[in-house]
């Protein structure tokens, strides 16, 4: 029948060493790209970091809620911080280099979130959180709880400046 | 009309937009990421607030309607739209969202249906106008010209 055809389709379509290269290459420079989990319950405000990520060279990846931000982390269902997974860092391969986190969700907080992080092997990660009100407590009670800032929504690239010095200070010493 | 007379028509009704308060800073910090690999970010944005609003102020109207009126709820569904007014610059909706909520917080319901009703007719007023300048904006890339102007 017709359908047996796709294997033919798959052998002829071999990639060739140029492309190769290419896709490697590609892959290579994504590793080296930090990558952000951005963690906000308004899909506006998710689609805005997402871009500001984007437009500073970051890679991206957004979760609606802290529950999904525990799941991803692999926290979700372990009461202690050992993971199965081989190294820090690590979610199926993907690393994260910082998480960015709203204040104000239902459910799992972002201040819950953050508390979760710092718990867990997860705790070197540098993690901003986000708030439209500016409560002088709220900031004090995340950066003692291990925030590494705390940011006013909503945020502007010129924010993305401060991100990028927690950044490079979470790269490992050579 | 042509180009020239379109693009005056646009920088005029955009600068009456800021002057008279619809618009703050943030909507120029939308434009400003918008790039040639996306080209529509600030249409989607503010039509995702547009959804997002609708779905807001029919919750709202609803838990007004209540018996027994739950003000946390309406100070959350308030909240988001504070938030989401604020992050895309829609200035006097969001000021309204302030005054609603302190008057959630006093669980005063007259305050809050009379919020409501301001609310509704501020978020009509700046979604007539973003369209109309989107409008614009088209009506200025048929004619062949370009943006940044």
């Amino acid at each position: 029948m017709e359908l047996m055809k796709s294997e033919n389709i798959v052998q002829d379509r071999q990639p060739q060493p140029q492309e190769e290269e290419e896709i490697m290459q590609q892959e290579e420079e994504e590793e080296q790209r930090f990558h952000v989990l951005a963690v906000d319950d308004s899909v506006i405000d998710r689609k805005l970091l997402e871009k500001l990520l984007k437009a500073s060279s970051y890679q991206v990846t957004c979760v609606e809620s802290g529950e999904k931000a525990l799941e991803y982390l692999g926290l979700l269902h372990h009461s202690s911080p050992a993971s199965s997974s081989s190294s820090q860092h690590h979610h199926q391969g993907h690393k994260v280099n910082l998480i960015m986190t709203d204040f104000s969700m239902p459910g799992t907080s972002g201040y819950d979130l953050l508390k979760r992080i710092k718990g867990s092997s997860w705790k070197d990660v540098p993690v901003v959180v986000m708030s439209s009100e500016n409560v002088p407590s709220r900031i004090s009670m995340c950066l003692e709880g291990g925030a590494e800032e705390f940011m006013l929504k909503p945020l502007q690239l010129s924010d993305l400046h401060k991100i990028q010095a927690h950044l490079l200070k979470s790269l490992p010493h050579s | 009309m042509d180009l020239v007379q379109l693009q005056r028509q646009f920088v005029d009704y955009k600068t009456s937009l800021y002057h008279e308060g619809f618009l703050d800073e943030q909507f120029t910090q939308l434009q400003e990421l918008q790039d040639e690999n996306n080209p529509d970010f600030v249409v989607e944005v503010v039509s995702l607030f547009f959804e997002d609003s609708e779905r807001l102020l029919n919750e709202l109207a609803r838990a007004l309607e209540q018996q027994n009126i739950d003000y946390k709820r309406i100070d959350a569904h308030v909240h988001q739209l504070k938030g989401s007014s604020s992050s895309i610059g829609a200035q006097r909706v969001q000021k309204v969202c302030i005054a609603f909520r302190n008057y959630c917080e006093e669980q005063n319901v007259e305050g809050c249906l009379k919020c409501l009703q301001q609310v509704r007719h501020e978020y009509s007023l700046v979604k007539t106008k973003l369209e109309s300048l989107f409008q614009l904006e088209q009506q200025i890339l048929t004619a062949g010209g370009s943006f940044p102007m």
